[in-house]
């Protein structure tokens, strides 16, 4: 457990000195919120239709774009390689990078949502359920995205093919994520999808650190 | 049993098979699919509310239940590749993602024709909807990620891993309409307690399904023919560079 945290910890510090690109993509993440109200014109009650669903995709591109680069860096220096070679379990070392991924993209994302919804429109009675899907939705996107993060590093090149296969299974958390917050506005309750939605994050991550392990030692045969 | 898949799992042996059993296939698949047509288009009632649209539904639902079918035997296949490494599995799986492709394309686009007359629409958001279209994407990065690979074998374990991972996509498009709301009507033929179809439109169906298997079963053959004369040739092929 101590060498988990220790590895979290390493991720997250490389992270904040600005040693990998992942804080990029929280940048990306507020200019893509902005482009909304730009693209689609700021009349208020359509503004307030669409919030929702565009922070959660924004989010979702967010996390698609710093994915790709989730294990890229270790797996091509090799320190991935002696990792493993230190006994550490695979599995672990994936768990770590997840919560590692979340702190420095999930958790920026959930803690600037109730900002970004009073940007772009959205009835400020409402932020609770934004953050609280977010909450929920994000870890299960990073957990989601590591599976197919690993295969990129094992295929060698990432980018467009990782998107093509990420998005159709991360395509379920937009769905129930933006779904909950319009059906709690159109005065449903959105307590259903958040039961779904938080039924997601167990089952991935209980499936996903053992597909991306093997997948990252694809790479290595 | 055990001694025909020990046998069958040489995949040269496999296409000795294959070459042989195939005709047989394609005939079978002839004969049902024009009797199917047949009892389709001219054989069976038109229903009360919808008049002769139905018939679409003699393509729509044996489609849609190929697509599920296929990659149902993708998911059984990948894990026959990642558990027991066996080569024939990961050429079968490679071989049929693009007939299961095909057939969820069948089964959208006939659905989106059907829905026209009868939603007045020619696609809503719903669950059963949005969840196929889902299932055609995965299909669509599965075809990708096996071709991505220089290395075929690699290739093969990549595309099984996440073939198991978009898995979960099946119970949701079978349960999607018991589930949630919607437009599109809930199943009428595989459920507990026994199906609500009259046999008039049950046989033809049946028989239409019987056909689009065949048609899966025998395509599949052709493609892991072709597959595997790729292979022998690019052995072949480096057999000659090493010589020279």
């Amino acid at each position: 457990m101590k060498v988990f945290f220790k590895l979290v910890f390493r991720d997250v510090y490389l992270v904040i000195k600005g040693a990998s690109d992942a804080g990029a993509a929280i940048l990306f993440y507020l200019l893509a919120i902005i482009m909304f109200p730009l693209s689609s014109g700021t009349d208020t009650s359509l503004l307030t239709t669409i919030a929702g669903g565009a922070i959660w995709m924004t989010a979702m591109f967010a996390s698609l774009l710093s994915l790709d680069r989730l294990f890229r860096s270790d797996f091509e220096d090799g320190s991935l390689e002696q990792l493993v070679l230190s006994g550490i379990s695979m599995e672990l070392i994936v768990l770590s990078k997840c919560l590692a991924h979340w702190i420095t993209n999930g958790l920026p994302i959930v803690l600037l949502s109730p900002i970004l919804s009073i940007i772009i429109g959205l009835d400020f009675e409402y932020w609770w359920i934004l953050g609280l899907t977010l909450l929920i939705g994000t870890p299960s996107l990073t957990l989601i995205g590591a599976t197919p993060a690993a295969l990129s590093c094992a295929i060698g090149k990432g980018g467009v093919l990782t998107a093509l296969v990420l998005l159709p299974l991360m395509l379920p958390v937009l769905i129930l994520g933006s779904g909950a917050i319009t059906a709690e506005i159109s005065g449903l309750g959105g307590s259903g999808h958040i039961y779904a939605l938080s039924a997601i994050l167990p089952i991935s991550l209980l499936i996903s650190p053992f597909l991306a392990s093997k997948s990252i030692r694809l790479g290595w045969e | 049993m055990s001694n025909i898949f020990n046998f069958l799992a040489n995949p040269s042996r496999f296409k000795i098979f294959a070459e042989k059993v195939n005709p047989f296939l394609l005939i079978i698949m002839f004969v049902f699919i024009a009797v199917g047509l047949w009892f389709g288009l001219f054989n069976s009632p038109p229903d009360y509310q919808q008049g002769e649209t139905v018939r679409i539904m003699y393509v729509h639902v044996p489609a849609a239940w190929m697509a599920l079918m296929v990659y149902l035997s993708m998911t059984i296949m990948s894990i026959f590749s990642l558990v027991w490494r066996h080569p024939l599995a990961d050429i079968l799986s490679k071989s049929s993602a693009p007939i299961g492709a095909t057939f969820t394309l069948i089964a959208l686009v006939t659905g989106s024709i059907w829905g026209k007359p009868t939603w007045g629409t020619w696609w809503v958001w719903d669950a059963r909807l949005t969840s196929v279209f889902i299932l055609f994407l995965i299909y669509m990065g599965h075809i990708a990620v096996v071709r991505a690979f220089e290395d075929e074998y690699k290739g093969a374990r990549a595309a099984a891993i996440l073939t198991l991972f978009g898995a979960f996509n099946l119970p949701i498009i079978k349960f999607s309409v018991d589930w949630w709301n919607t437009l599109h009507q809930p199943a009428s033929v595989i459920k507990l307690d026994g199906p609500s179809i009259h046999i008039d439109m049950m046989t033809p169906l049946i028989i239409m399904a019987v056909g689009f298997l065949f048609f899966y079963l025998s395509f599949l053959l052709i493609n892991v023919q072709t597959e595997l004369n790729q292979r022998k040739l690019k052995k072949l092929f480096i057999k000659k560079l090493n010589l020279n």
